[in-house]
């Protein structure tokens, strides 16, 4: 009777993994374990068998049976993956087919430069505490002359820098700090703020020059501000701005809206100071104007210059992007063209 | 402007322990900067003296020579193309390595296969002139093996070559005693006292008694802040010394005789500018400056016609025009080989009127680019004695006929400025003791008494025309002499305050974050000028007149754009080229002319273009302008055109206008934006090849608003909802909206909402509709009874507007 249960486990074992369909398996299930199945088969000589018989053949058929009911569970999982993956294999698609490799497919999509590296100042500023201010782009002769001590006969009012209007009264702002007038208009000392914006020179363009630029104007008014206020204050943010240490200095430089007026050069930061092409050997670059906000500025702002004084500055953004990104010609910022703007993109 | 050290140490002693470079460094740092510091000369101690022994043809070039020389060590050999070679000459020879002007290094080469061992020079080669006809013959009795630096007597000179736009506002720094003064003060150094009171009389001393040949005439409207003159006799015209024609070519001037010389000489000495007249052109014996009165052609010394007008301020005689005031001379009145009675000239003109007519006749001089920076009417007499001094010199035979004539004298108006130590300290933030802000000042030559803590600092003449003004300017001389660089840096004292963009910022940063990610755009930016030929392109009726530049550099940017529509229009048009489809924004501004008070107002706002080469984006644009309502917390509606309500970002006539596919955004009650399908009326004419969708949207109006987030959140339902879905027939052009429209007047309480579950076309005339319905009863499990009810009140709304069921 082992012998029998033996050979029975050994066709059922050769059989089981031929089953691909789970109406085969169920037909096999009974064909085996059925009331008139295989194994019942086998043992219907039980009765008559001895209890030593009874009990090992009882034992090995009982194993059989988990073995089989096992078997056929694995099996079915079996099918039904089968199955499954085969309904997948239908719908299979090309998953290296992205939009990246398309022509058909939209472009990339991102900020234009100028947004990018004018949002990191931005947040630098906010972080310091100052206020992010805005203005016109067309202005008035105030605003972008008289109240910052430009007086009538100033070579910055000619023509070959200002763009007018036919009215010869309003202008298209050339600098930033016209923000800076509107800015001590609205607020009440002690008050810091920067105006970043695009402005307009009269002049023609080139690679390196346009007539449509940004700068970011900064101010700062309180008691008692001073030069070495300012220094501490460019030190601290053009560390940020370059995310490294940088030395900066001062030198006399002449702004009618400030004064003292400096030039503010860093240290070179491709050579360190040693000297190089980029800083001319002399080991530092010139980066911004700046100078302490001269007392008429601050009265044509409303604000009394007995009481309060303070530091005022200006930084050009696009020589940061042109820098950053080494871009080669400046006309492609206002050019329009999505194909310099898509290497920007954003993801 | 070129500054020689040598004329420099005539006046102070600079420190030797410093290097050339640390010596322009402190310069830049503490008084204008020094852009390259250069030496001059020493080209001609290398250059050497040799004589021509021999001359061969080459034998592959029949315009050049192998010329054989004696160098008085050896023979050498060059190949040489100067015509005017000639065995026995004396010539200048350069050697390999040596490095001529212009930076230009001799390297060993073969000129046509044969080596040459140096170069025999032209003047021009030298830097010594501008002939190049041929080289530089010497004298024959010039000695075999010496320097050309040794011949011609000339100096090594050092350079330091200043950046004009940092003197701009140092009217005293255009000249070289200026610029000692500063080394002085920058170095602590004596400043010699040239021009002493002494050396003043002395020089009167030489006045006579006789009737001035020339008398001054100053007409009151003039542009004329002052006129000195005096007249000479018994000059000789003649070369100048070598020390001088070294440094006026190191300035940048040309040497030309004696008489021109000086008067150039002493311009780079004092900074102020003076004009020499053959005295015999001078008509009636005497000079009248007046306006133009008409307008007129004068030639200048340059022999250029000038067209002046009638406001220009002109030197005359009684005859006629002689020169421009602060600008130039005339050519008549020049002087010639021949000339020996002169009439010396030291004047002063206004700053901003010299300036305008300089840059009107674009005729920028040394002289007028001194007057523009307001010269100091004091120092007239200083600089015309000086010019009497050193025509003295170069021709001891001269004399001085009568006194000096003086007119029309307008003096500096005298400037005191007090000032404190503690003040200048706060400012500086750093502490400066009150002898060392007097000694400081003094070497600037500022007078300053002490009263106490106060100090009242007395301005120089020439520094009070413009350049200083009040306290600012003296605590600025203080700095930058200390050095800021000695100034430690201290933060500022920060206030608790918090800080976050302003509302303006943040929608404007949001709308940009949006388009990119949400909107799958590129943000690009446009010049906000426009061309006439661009607005009419694009058939846009606004073409803001009144915004128009005057001095616009191209047609195409002659005026503020008055809507964004056309430039985008013509990015769309040229973009096509490279791209299939496309989608860019620009967070931008166009331009709004007022009338009244207001001039214009910049308008804030969003631009963006969906292109598509085969189908129209125009629902793709939409379904990103909704959503971006929401997410700016702004109430909006889109809504189809309606002539009761203008459009301010459109323009009713605008032929742009797609008849189905375009929407007014409406916030808080106004319309503010637009989207659009262009009217290929339009697209045609930019040549567009495919569907452009176009959005505007102003924020202007709204954007400083704080706009408050208004979501309400409510309970979840503790009841089941109910859907009803029924397909209804519609004409075919008939909107869903319509549809929705007649479901949004349904009166049954418990209708949550009502989606489109399905549109179906079934021909050209009609089509299918599936309309979701949900229920809800927040209070309680809807009966079937009640359900049944509100279905057939759907069934029959639909009906009864003109959607039957579908059977």
């Amino acid at each position: 009777m082992l012998q029998k249960l033996e050979e029975l486990k050994k066709e059922f074992r050769e059989s089981v993994e031929g089953l691909t369909d789970k109406n085969s398996l169920a037909k096999f299930k009974s064909d085996y374990l059925g009331k008139k199945g295989k194994l019942n088969d086998i043992l219907k000589g039980m009765r008559s068998a001895t209890t030593d018989v009874k009990k090992s053949v009882g034992a090995a058929a009982n194993e059989f049976k988990q073995e089989i009911q096992e078997s056929l569970v694995k099996q079915l999982a079996k099918i039904e993956i089968d199955e499954i993956n085969s309904q997948l294999k239908k719908s299979w698609q090309d998953v290296t087919l992205t939009d990246d490799v398309q022509v058909k497919g939209l472009q990339a999509s991102g900020y234009h430069p100028v947004t990018l590296i004018q949002r990191e100042i931005e947040d630098i500023f906010i972080s310091m505490g100052f206020d992010i201010l805005d203005g016109p782009h067309i202005e008035d002769d105030f605003h972008n002359f008289e109240a910052l001590n430009i007086p009538a006969t100033h070579p910055a009012r000619d023509m070959q820098d200002t763009f007018w209007f036919t009215d010869m009264a309003h202008l298209l702002r050339t600098h930033t700090s016209c923000i800076q007038v509107r800015g001590m208009e609205a607020h009440e000392p002690p008050f810091k703020f920067v105006g970043p914006g695009k402005v307009f020179r009269c002049e023609a363009t080139d690679a390196s020059h346009e007539m449509a630029f940004h700068q970011l104007e900064g101010m700062m008014v309180g008691k008692d501000i001073s030069v070495a206020n300012l220094i501490y204050f460019m030190k601290t943010l053009l560390s940020e701005i370059f995310r490294k240490d940088v030395n900066v200095r001062l030198r006399p430089g002449f702004f009618p809206f400030v004064e003292p007026g400096f030039e503010l050069d860093i240290e070179c930061l491709i050579c360190g100071g040693t000297g190089c092409k980029v800083c001319k050997q002399s080991g530092w670059v010139e980066l911004l104007p700046c100078g302490m906000v001269h007392p008429n500025v601050l009265r044509a702002g409303g604000i009394d210059p007995e009481q309060w004084n303070g530091f005022a500055f200006g930084l050009g953004l696009d020589r940061l992007v042109m820098m950053r990104y080494h871009i080669d010609d400046i006309r492609h910022l206002h050019s329009g063209d999505l194909r310099f703007v898509e290497q920007f993109k954003a993801y | 402007m070129n500054i020689s050290i040598n004329w420099i140490k005539d006046y102070v002693d600079l420190p030797d322990d410093i290097t050339l470079g640390e010596l322009g460094t402190r310069f830049t740092l503490a008084t204008c900067e020094v852009e390259g510091v250069e030496t001059t000369g020493e080209h001609l101690k290398a250059v050497k003296i040799v004589e021509i022994t021999e001359i061969e043809q080459h034998p592959d070039a029949d315009r050049l020579n192998l010329v054989t020389f004696n160098t008085g060590e050896e023979q050498r050999r060059v190949v040489c193309g100067a015509p005017n070679v000639a065995v026995g000459k004396k010539v200048p020879f350069a050697s390999i390595g040596t490095t001529l002007p212009g930076g230009f290094t001799l390297v060993p080469k073969k000129i046509r296969g044969i080596a040459s061992e140096g170069m025999l020079c032209a003047e021009d080669e030298l830097g010594l002139g501008e002939a190049h006809d041929g080289l530089l013959i010497l004298d024959d009795d010039a000695q075999i093996g010496m320097s050309l630096a040794d011949y011609l007597g000339t100096e090594s000179d050092i350079v330091f070559e200043i950046d004009n736009k940092s003197i701009t506002h140092r009217p005293d720094l255009w000249g070289h005693y200026g610029m000692a003064r500063e080394f002085a003060a920058v170095f602590g150094r004596p400043l010699k006292d040239v021009f002493s009171k002494e050396w003043r009389e002395g020089l009167k001393a030489l006045y006579t008694d006789e009737e001035p040949p020339v008398t001054i005439t100053v007409e009151e409207d003039s542009c004329c802040l002052g006129f000195t003159g005096i007249s000479m006799e018994n000059v000789t015209v003649k070369p100048s010394p070598q020390w001088m024609q070294d440094r006026l070519s190191t300035c940048g001037m040309r040497p030309i005789n004696n008489i021109v010389d000086i008067s150039n000489y002493v311009m780079l000495e004092t900074g102020m500018p003076n004009h020499i007249y053959d005295r015999d052109t001078i008509k009636g014996g005497e000079i009248i400056v007046r306006r133009m009165g008409e307008d007129g052609v004068f030639v200048t010394l340059d022999e250029q016609e000038r067209n002046m007008i009638a406001t220009d301020t002109m030197v005359c005689d009684k005859e006629r025009i002689s020169g421009i005031g602060g600008i130039m001379g005339g050519l008549d009145s020049s002087i010639k080989d021949s000339t020996s009675r002169i009439f010396l000239e030291s004047a002063n003109w206004r700053d901003s009127e010299v300036r305008k007519t300089s840059v009107r006749l674009g005729l920028r001089t040394d002289a007028s680019q001194r007057y523009e920076k307001s010269l100091d009417t004091n120092l007239l007499e200083q600089s015309l004695l000086r010019l009497v001094e050193l025509l003295k010199e170069s021709c001891p035979e001269a004399v001085v006929v009568g006194p000096m004539q003086k007119t029309a004298m307008q003096p500096t108006p005298e400037l005191k400025i007090t000032c404190s130590a503690d003040r200048i300290a706060r400012v500086l933030g750093e502490t400066v003791a009150a002898e060392r802000i007097v000694e400081i000042l003094e070497s600037l030559d500022f007078k300053v008494t002490v009263d106490g803590d106060v100090l009242i600092v007395d301005v120089p003449s020439y520094r009070a025309t413009k350049d200083i003004e009040f306290e600012a300017d003296i605590i600025e001389e203080i700095g930058r002499v200390i050095g800021y660089d000695n100034i430690t840096p201290v933060s500022p004292i920060n206030l608790a305050e918090t800080t976050r963009l302003s509302d303006a910022k943040q929608m404007q940063r949001k709308i940009q974050d949006y388009m990119v990610f949400h909107a799958r755009a590129l943000e690009v930016m446009t010049y906000p000028m426009i061309g006439k030929k661009l607005l009419e392109q694009a058939s846009w009726p606004i073409k803001n007149e009144k915004l128009t530049l005057v001095n616009a550099l191209a047609p195409e940017l002659s005026r503020m754009r008055p809507s964004m529509v056309p430039t985008l229009l013509e990015k769309a048009a040229q973009n096509q080229k490279n791209f299939n489809s496309f989608r860019f924004f620009e967070m931008g501004r166009s331009y709004e002319s007022l009338e009244g008070q207001a001039y214009s107002k910049d308008r804030y706002q969003l631009g963006v273009v969906f292109f598509d080469k085969t189908g129209s984006p125009f629902l793709d644009l939409l379904n990103v302008m909704k959503p971006l309502m929401n997410f700016l917390n702004l109430k909006a509606q889109f809504e189809p055109a309606n002539e009761k309500y203008p459009n301010p970002v459109m323009p009713a006539e605008w032929s742009g206008v797609h008849p189905h596919e375009y929407l007014n955004i409406k916030v808080m009650g106004k319309n503010c934006g637009i989207v659009n399908t262009v009217h290929p009326i339009i697209t045609r004419q930019f040549k567009i090849k495919g569907n452009v969708a176009v959005a505007i949207f102003d924020i202007t109006d709204f954007m400083d608003r704080e706009i408050k987030d208004k979501t309400k959140y409510t309970a979840l339902p503790k009841f089941p909802s109910s859907k009803f879905d029924c397909t209804v027939v519609a004409d075919a052009q008939t909107p869903v909206s319509d549809i929705l429209r007649v479901m949004n007047k349904l009166k049954v309480k418990e209708a949550e909402g009502v989606k489109i579950l399905d549109v179906f076309k079934m021909s050209e005339e009609q089509k299918t509709v599936t309309i979701r319905t949900t229920f809800l009863d927040r209070e309680k499990t809807l009966s079937p009874e009640v359900l049944r009810e509100a279905e057939d009140k759907v069934v029959a709304t639909l009906k009864k507007a003109g959607f039957p069921l579908k059977v």
